[in-house]
């Protein structure tokens, strides 16, 4: 037993190391001294600074944080209301639903982002920041669902019972006592829609317009052109955020407490 | 399965359901629905869509099933068989890579550290998938890491060419999806009741027994979970084959991606698209009867 | 614990996302896309790499207009984005037979000549072409030709044609572009034809020709092969020539730029004006400005590719109006087609990329 947990040990740590090694480098080279991504030259700040100050990858940014706000808020809403539907209420059309909700996922991105073009096309809504933004919540809401769903189950209902018997009207029960026991699946499917978001390439490149230029796109048209670690330097960026977005949630991601908390 | 409450049909679904449906409606069914319809029509000179002269005629003739009989043709087929292939080879990798992880996190790592690796699983997944793609260029460039690792460690003579092929489209796509395959994994294994595997063991199993014959069958759903969870996007992809594959392969999701942007031929796209969305749904009806049979879903 | 510390968590992001979007961080680059009136602004849509920031910046500096620029690496983009109707750009510059295609769609809008006293500037070779007789939509921006780039050490001797993109002996260290209409253009040249044939047959011994040629290529890029060919991942490059003749001139022992015997694409990029183009004044604004000399100069240097505005010369470098690479000579050019529209052979073409693709 303790030969085989050796083995299983080591293949886990060799697969952290294929997770990590783009990483590793990606974070490095962000650091190196020159602009040509294939030697190591020295250690700087330069593109750091530079990126500080460049309006274009900056714009871009903040594209991205504006659509995925406003898509998680949007999104996380209707998720929660279809994960509660689908979790407690046996109705007429429950299935279709189900296969509704599992469609977006399920469809190849490139099929969504076609589909979505054309009928903006055909509908004469403008491309803009808004067609990205309802794109993305198109493509949240299952993921939402799935993950607030899977919360509820095992949920003790006895609570909201207790609730509506000591008088609560329904809104009450549900803002009191639901929402914050079901609150670390919500943060949870919210982190995940933002972060689908954040990184989306194929579905926004076809449903951007002008000036909704988000970092994804920004960097894949870098990246076709010549790469300067001003690209590793805002991922590096990114990606240190959310790892701090990330410790914070597990916090809250404890088990739901026993009794009063909340 | 879907309402964990007792209690008949109720109406109070309905207020909580309808925002999903009506967004939903329009802004994924329609425009699903207008593509549908498009794939039945013909390019214009200059991409754009040719006008119908006779709406009869053109339906009777048969013409408007075009592109579904177009992409029937050996070099479009073999291109679908290319993507199968390599979604099913990815698939493979990925499970079997993914197992072990799973095994051991779930199983053999004390309690406390679980959380700490899981996050370690998907943190890599919080960066972006451009820039990990990126990097993987970097990695297996004739002059990048991997080639001058295995000199220096006397591995190799000379530069392998280890990008710009199958090899390095595959590398990116397992990649990519690793996340995805060790989840579904963790999470069933994390449920397993381990006095079963103690069971197995004291009637005296050997261990392998034990794993062939409790674990896998119990864990059966993860594992069909965490396939298609894989296999779908990889049959859709078309970044990992541009950037990793130069562009020398192309697969479905290059296909349609070329129709939409390049050839200008939205009804061709269209079609594939359809037909990629088909048999993407086919797996899922499989996946939806197989766990009817077992009574549990994974996800909804 | 648990939902306090969730409310802050989203009340602080929220509160970070707020300040982030608000516009009163002046960032010109991402105005709220619909101008207010009176507010002026220029909605650009260019290939990467055609305009130097500096040259962007100096104009707003000039004339207090906000720029914010879109770019693009292919001609069918514009096509795209001009036909959903429902972009918003106010300038685009695509190639040669793009602008015909355009205009036949009723794309595009006319140029008011009036409005742009120094056209007078430009190389009078350079317009009235075919296709855009009289320059009715179009000014010419930049032109240029498709060649290729080789590494000096291990070509042997100097090249002067298509034939080490051919050649067995490079397995493996060539690069082409990921462009049908290149790469159909380099095959139907070196087997001595038009490279806009439509003669299907022809067509056939092009994309046999390629078909043979791709186990040899190492890859299909379009957008930074000259970094490619820089770093030594590929000895030759199939490219366009600014491109090409910037790496080059920073390693001129080691890298060189190839314009074939047997003749090449000659392509022309010009800027117009699409239908929709909202910001007119500051459109003409910054065509005049463009077709100011210095300012034209300015360009060339920046991004190594040949303008057609000729008293720009007296600014331009040295090193980059008597490199052969910009600016070659007229003999050089004699075999050189334009690429145009070959009508319905696009979709046989089309086929036989896929086919060679699929390979």
């Amino acid at each position: 037993m303790r030969r085989r947990g050796a083995l299983l040990r080591l293949h886990t740590a060799l697969v952290f190391a294929f997770l990590y090694a783009p990483i590793a480098i990606l974070v490095l080279f962000s650091f190196n001294e020159t602009s040509q991504t294939a030697v190591w030259r020295g250690f700087t700040f330069e593109w750091y600074r530079k990126l500080l100050s460049d309006e274009i990858i900056l714009g871009t940014v903040r594209n991205s944080l504006i659509v995925g706000a406003a898509a998680t808020v949007i999104a996380t809403v209707l998720g929660t209301l279809a994960a509660l539907a689908m979790g407690r209420y046996r109705f007429r059309g429950e299935g279709l639903t189900r296969n509704l909700l599992y469609l977006p996922i399920i469809i190849p991105e490139i099929v969504v982002g076609a589909a979505l073009v054309t009928f903006f096309g055909v509908a004469g809504l403008r491309l803009s920041l808004v067609t990205v933004v309802i794109a993305h919540v198109v493509f949240s809401i299952s993921y939402v669902a799935i993950v607030v769903r899977a919360r509820l189950s095992g949920f003790d209902r006895s609570l909201e019972e207790a609730a509506l018997d000591l008088g609560a009207r329904p809104v009450q029960t549900f803002f009191r006592v639901t929402l914050p026991l079901i609150l670390p699946g919500v943060v949870a499917g919210a982190l995940l829609v933002f972060t689908i978001s954040i990184d989306d390439y194929v579905i926004t490149s076809f449903v951007a317009g002008v000036g909704a230029t988000t970092l994804p796109l920004q960097i894949y048209s870098m990246l076709k052109v010549g790469v300067t670690p001003e690209v590793n330097a805002v991922s590096t960026l990114l990606l240190a955020t959310t790892v701090v977005l990330i410790l914070f949630a597990q916090r809250l991601q404890q088990p739901p407490p026993e009794r009063s908390e909340g | 399965m879907s309402a964990d409450a007792g209690g008949g049909r109720s109406r109070a679904a309905y207020p909580l359901i309808l925002p999903t449906w009506a967004v939903l409606g329009v802004f994924f069914l329609l425009p699903l629905c207008v593509l549908f319809v498009i794939s039945f029509a013909q390019r214009g000179t200059y991409g754009g869509l040719k006008p119908i002269e006779d709406l009869g005629a053109y339906v009777l003739s048969g013409k408007f099933l075009s592109h579904y009989a177009r992409s029937l043709h050996p070099i479009y087929l073999q291109i679908f068989w290319r993507s199968i292939w390599m979604a099913v080879v990815t698939t493979i990798v990925c499970l079997l890579v993914s197992y072990p992880v799973a095994y051991y996190v779930a199983i053999v790592a004390p309690p406390r550290r679980r959380n700490l690796l899981l996050g370690l699983v998907v943190i890599p997944f919080w960066t972006s998938f451009l820039i990990r793609t990126y990097a993987w260029m970097f990695i297996l460039r004739t002059e990048g890491l991997a080639n001058r690792l295995l000199m220096a460690a006397g591995l190799t003579s000379h530069p392998l060419e280890l990008l710009y092929n199958d090899f390095s489209v595959l590398i990116g796509l397992v990649y990519g999806e690793l996340p995805f395959m060790i989840l579904p994994l963790y999470a069933s294994l994390e449920k397993l009741d381990r006095s079963l595997l103690e069971a197995s063991a004291d009637l005296g199993a050997p261990a392998r027994e034990t794993f062939r014959r409790v674990t896998i069958p119990m864990t059966a759903p993860g594992i069909a979970a965490g396939i298609v969870l894989v296999f779908v996007p990889s049959l859709g992809q078309f970044i990992v084959s541009d950037l990793l594959g130069g562009a020398k392969t192309i697969l479905a999701g290059n296909l349609v991606q070329n129709q939409f942007a390049v050839a200008r031929n939205k009804p061709f796209g269209s079609a594939v698209a359809f037909e990629l969305t088909a048999a993407v749904l086919l797996l899922l009806l499989g996946y939806a009867a197989y766990t009817r049979r077992r009574g549990e879903d994974v996800l909804l | 614990m648990t939902g306090r510390a969730a409310r802050v968590v989203l009340g602080a992001a929220a509160a970070l996302v707020i300040c982030l979007g608000a516009p009163s961080c002046g960032d010109r680059a991402d105005s709220p896309p619909y101008p207010g009136p009176g507010e002026k602004r220029l909605n650009l849509y260019i290939w990467s790499e055609y305009l130097p920031q500096e040259v962007i910046d100096e104009f707003t500096r000039r004339t207090g207009i906000a720029v914010h620029y879109d770019l693009y690496d292919s001609n069918e983009s514009v096509l795209e984005k001009l036909q959903s109707g429902v972009a918003d750009y106010d300038l685009v510059v695509p190639s040669d037979y793009m602008v015909r295609i355009l205009a036949y769609l009723k794309l595009l809008r006319p140029i008011d000549r009036a409005r742009l006293p120094a056209f007078a500037n430009l190389d009078p070779r350079f317009l009235n072409q075919d296709f855009d007789p009289g320059n009715r939509y179009s000014m010419p921006y930049v032109w240029g030709t498709t060649g290729y780039g080789y590494d000096r050490r291990r070509a042997r001797g100097t090249p002067d044609s298509w034939a080490p993109l051919f050649d067995p002996a490079n397995r493996g260290q060539i690069l082409m572009l990921d462009d049908m209409r290149e790469c159909f253009a380099v095959a139907l040249k070196h087997l001595g034809h038009s490279l806009n044939s439509t003669d299907p047959k022809v067509l056939r011994e092009a994309a046999d020709l390629l078909k043979k040629q791709k186990p040899l290529v190492k890859t299909y890029n379009s957008g930074d092969y000259e970094n490619i060919l820089a770093a030594g991942d590929v000895w030759f490059a199939h490219g366009y020539n600014g491109q090409i003749a910037k790496v080059a001139a920073r390693e001129p022992e080691k890298l060189g730029y190839v314009l074939p015997r047997e003749g090449a694409t000659i392509w022309m990029d010009s800027v117009c004006l699409p239908r929709g183009a909202r910001n007119v004044e500051s459109i003409y604004a910054f065509l005049n400005y463009v077709l100011d000399p210095e300012v034209d100069a300015r360009i060339v240097n920046g991004i190594s590719y040949a303008s057609a505005n000729v008293p720009a010369r007296k600014f331009i470098k040295p090193e980059i109006l008597n490199d052969p690479a910009v600016y070659p000579p007229d003999s050089a050019l004699e075999k050189c087609e334009f690429i145009k529209d070959i009508g319905d052979a696009t979709e046989l073409m089309d086929e036989y990329w896929t086919e060679i693709k699929a390979q």
